[in-house]
């Protein structure tokens, strides 16, 4: 019984989530008649799906409790060099593979800041951020680059049932993290270090690792959202997807993932990321200012951080109250 | 008026533990009223809660009549109630006159500080203490003991003190700086303040305490009158029976094999050129104070902290550790400290936290998990240790700290180790818990592991060890087996390395 009354609760965290789409949706349909359309629905996804593969590290790092700020900058200087080396008439599987290297390679370089000068992750990231937005515009002087290679436009071209590539690619790496996080000892070693590194050092478990591959992993995810992001612009953009992390970020929060690490699911970062893409997307088809589109989005993540903490607060007082029973 | 403290139905909760339990009595002022318990038997829990430092879950407590309520402990010492600790509360940096008066330092004009007048205040004090130290040293020059009592300093000069405790105050004091703080607590105590005593050590109760209040698993027992009542019967009243019994009713391993661990000249950051050596079946006992490295030893040898120099023998052949992880791969586990912090994952299930250590062997190689054998491995811990829990699903921190600590014993003896440490592994579980536990160790050396046991109660390291390792000033300075082991000779050894 007690089982299933927690399943429920769960549960019941999830469906307001739900219920916070239905509403946005019903706000913005009301206001903009094309808002619930199929055309702008897929729109949604093209968009959300950058925003999709971000927080699928984000919610890596943050349940470690980790963070990290460098995302945005990480899309466009790998959007940028993918680009280049396209133009430079590399193939594009090459262009792929070297592209995701490097990806991968500035997790490496995040992961070392934060296990070897023991930097605090947001500081450590907001390095990152900087050094490789400056070197996103160093490797092309600052100017975009047009992408000529055919199967390389392929990619933000391509529909599969209507829907875009990039939204499938969002969809499988979705379902296959969320059960790698889920399934396996990588998953459950995320879980142990942000619930409490030193007793997972103590038990056996090498924090320094587990923080290095989910650094790892986020390079990858975000030079893989580099490469779909160019295409679909048809060049490489150093000036693009400030703030990318931004979102991301308050998509994982809102689907219950805790700052404080060691809690939340990739079942809500699904959910999280359909209500901040429908929220940014609704919010520019009714015409908000771009302006004040900035202040409407740090209130929601303010209002994601306000939920994470009176979350905690329940947690807390029902741990209180279930251990006063046992006790 | 004779002052008087009363705590009216005081309760407390944590996840996991009902720290004190519907707890009333009285303390009267110019009386040294000691707090007799167990570890855990809610002492510490109870002062906090006088300082302000906690909130009770409910009940109260009544000063001179008027019911009190502090948010903090510097509400608690601005209304006369100081609590001396036994870490150092003071700014070691300042000087002694600068630490008495902090916060409050007398000031001229602009708000100058006038240090003249605070030193000639406090060198007022220091008389009357009758202390040979000066207002203007710096604290940090002085030794602990001198420490401690500026910090009584501290408390005393404020006008309205009423109420002040003490925390283990002698625990690293010598005998003739013992002597030098009782002293002043007569003092304080002939001026009629209420003093609060809390101590493990029964000589020490005896000779500076009036009454007695007895505590045991977070309810109050009694008070009883401290030169009067015998020994004897204020331990039985603190754990409810006879202790020794316990240890007699243990059924041992009594056949120690051949040597399993050996160490030799081990050294880090915190511990130097240790050398002891661990056989199969056999529980070695580590005694010493606070701060002798025991832990540090430990951490030592599983690779938690690095190995200076030093070599690491198990069955014969030299082994490395560089991580807990090597560690545990080659049979050597830590149970630790601090189940809070370093062994419990509060964010997972008792079954995930049992399975924590097993992840290589429960899952195949592409690292998916086999939840059918996670099951087992959680069924079999909760089945073997006796774990009580409502279901393997549960959240390890809504069980109580006995069985939480069972749950970290069950993922160690899970992965089937060879040396099993146990770093003062009843701290803060109830003495029904603690038999089970004395049993549980036997019952590893019986099957043949080596047993590590690191405790400060000096009858738990008696009883249980069949040999007991010193260790004082990072070092081991001796060895005793059980036979010849006494409480002085631990305590001399531990203090003095003699």
């Amino acid at each position: 019984m007690k089982e299933q009354a927690r399943k429920l609760k769960i549960g019941g965290e999830k469906l307001t989530m739900i219920a916070a789409i239905i509403v946005v949706f019903i706000i913005f349909s009301a206001l903009n008649h094309n808002f619930f359309t199929w055309t702008n629905i897929v729109n949604i996804l093209v968009a959300g799906s950058l925003v999709g593969l971000v927080a699928i590290g984000h919610t890596y790092l943050i349940i470690a409790a980790q963070n990290d700020l460098s995302p945005g900058a990480v899309v466009a200087f790998t959007g940028v060099l993918a680009a280049l080396l396209s133009s430079a008439g590399l193939p594009f599987g090459l262009v792929c593979l070297i592209t995701v290297i490097c990806g991968s390679i500035i997790g490496v370089f995040n992961a070392f800041m934060v296990n070897q000068i023991k930097l605090d992750p947001f500081i450590a990231t907001l390095v990152t951020q900087s050094v490789i937005r400056g070197f996103a515009y160093i490797i092309c002087d600052g100017k975009p680059v047009s992408i000529t290679d055919p199967t390389y436009l392929l990619i933000g071209k391509l529909r599969i049932f209507g829907v875009p590539l990039s939204v499938w690619i969002m969809i499988i790496l979705i379902v296959v993290f969320g059960l790698i996080l889920a399934k396996t000892t990588f998953g459950r070693n995320i879980y142990a270090i942000g619930g409490n590194k030193d007793a997972a050092r103590l038990a056996g478990l090498n924090p320094k690792k587990i923080i290095l591959s989910s650094f790892i992993l986020m390079g990858i995810l975000c030079s893989i959202g580099g490469i779909i992001f160019s295409s679909r612009m048809n060049s490489g953009q150093p000036a693009a997807n400030v703030n990318l992390e931004f979102d991301a970020i308050t998509a994982v929060i809102l689907g219950g993932v805790s700052f404080m690490g060691g809690v939340g699911g990739m079942g809500g970062t699904i959910l999280g990321i359909i209500l901040i893409q429908s929220f940014n997307t609704g919010l520019t088809m009714v015409n908000v200012p771009s302006f004040w589109q900035y202040v409407a989005r740090g209130a929601l993540l303010l209002f994601a951080l306000t939920t994470d903490y009176i979350r905690k607060q329940k947690r807390e007082k029902e741990l209180l109250e279930a251990s006063m029973k046992n006790a | 008026m004779q002052e008087v403290l009363e705590f009216k139905g005081i309760s407390k909760y944590f996840p996991g533990v009902k720290a004190l339990d519907d707890v009333s009595f009285k303390a009267y002022g110019g009386e040294v009223l000691a707090f007799l318990g167990e570890n855990g038997a809610g002492k510490s829990t109870l002062l906090k809660i006088l300082n302000g430092d906690y909130q009770p879950t409910s009940g109260e407590y009544i000063i001179n009549g008027e019911q009190k309520h502090f948010s903090s402990p510097h509400e608690a010492i601005e209304d006369g109630i100081s609590v001396i600790y036994q870490e150092r509360q003071i700014l070691l940096e300042l000087t002694v006159a600068e630490n008495i008066y902090l916060g409050r330092m007398p000031a001229k004009r602009f708000g100058v500080i006038d240090t003249k007048k605070a030193n000639a205040d406090a060198k007022r004090i220091i008389e009357d203490f009758g202390l040979p130290i000066r207002p203007d040293t710096k604290v940090k020059d002085m030794s602990i003991a001198y420490q401690q009592m500026v910090e009584i300093m501290k408390a005393y000069s404020r006008e309205n003190l009423k109420v002040i405790c003490f925390d283990e105050p002698t625990a690293s004091l010598s005998d003739a700086e013992i002597e030098a703080l009782f002293k002043v607590i007569r003092k304080l105590r002939s001026e009629g303040k209420i003093i609060i005593y809390v101590s493990h050590r029964m000589n020490e109760i005896q000779e500076i305490a009036d009454k007695v209040a007895i505590f045991k698993d977070g309810k109050y027992v009694d008070t009883v009158d401290a030169r009067e009542t015998p020994e004897a019967q204020m331990i039985k009243m603190m754990v409810g029976r006879d202790l020794g019994d316990i240890y007699k009713e243990l059924d041992r391993n009594t056949s120690i094999g051949e040597p399993l661990l050996e160490v030799q000249g081990v050294s880090s950051d915190y511990v130097k050129e240790n050398s002891f050596v661990l056989h199969r079946g056999e529980v070695l006992g580590f005694s010493g104070l606070v701060g002798a490295g025991r832990t540090e030893l430990m951490r030592a040898i599983i690779g938690a902290d690095k190995l200076k120099s030093g070599e690491i023998y198990l069955e014969g052949k030299r082994i490395e550790n560089h991580s807990p992880h090597e560690a545990q791969k080659n049979g050597i586990v830590l149970v630790p400290e601090d189940r809070k912090l370093q062994g419990i994952l509060a964010n997972l299930s008792v079954a995930e936290n049992i399975n924590i250590s097993m992840l290589d062997a429960n899952s195949n190689k592409f690292g998916i998990m086999n939840s059918k054998k996670e099951a087992e491995v959680a069924k079999k811990g909760i089945a073997d240790f006796n774990i009580k829990t409502p279901s393997p699903s549960k959240k390890i921190v809504e069980l109580s700290g006995g069985n939480q600590q069972k749950c970290i014993v069950a993922r160690w003896i899970s992965t089937n180790p060879k040396v099993l440490i146990m770093d003062e592994p009843t701290k803060g579980i109830d003495v029904g818990a603690k038999a089970e536990f004395y049993q549980m160790i036997c019952d590893f050396a019986k099957q043949g592991m080596g047993v590590i046991l690191i405790s400060s109660e000096m009858p738990e390291v008696m009883g249980l060890s069949d040999r007991i390792v010193v260790m004082r000033g990072k070092k081991i300075v001796g060895e005793t087996s059980r036979e010849e082991a006494t409480e002085d000779k631990l305590l001399s050894m531990g203090m003095l390395g003699r």
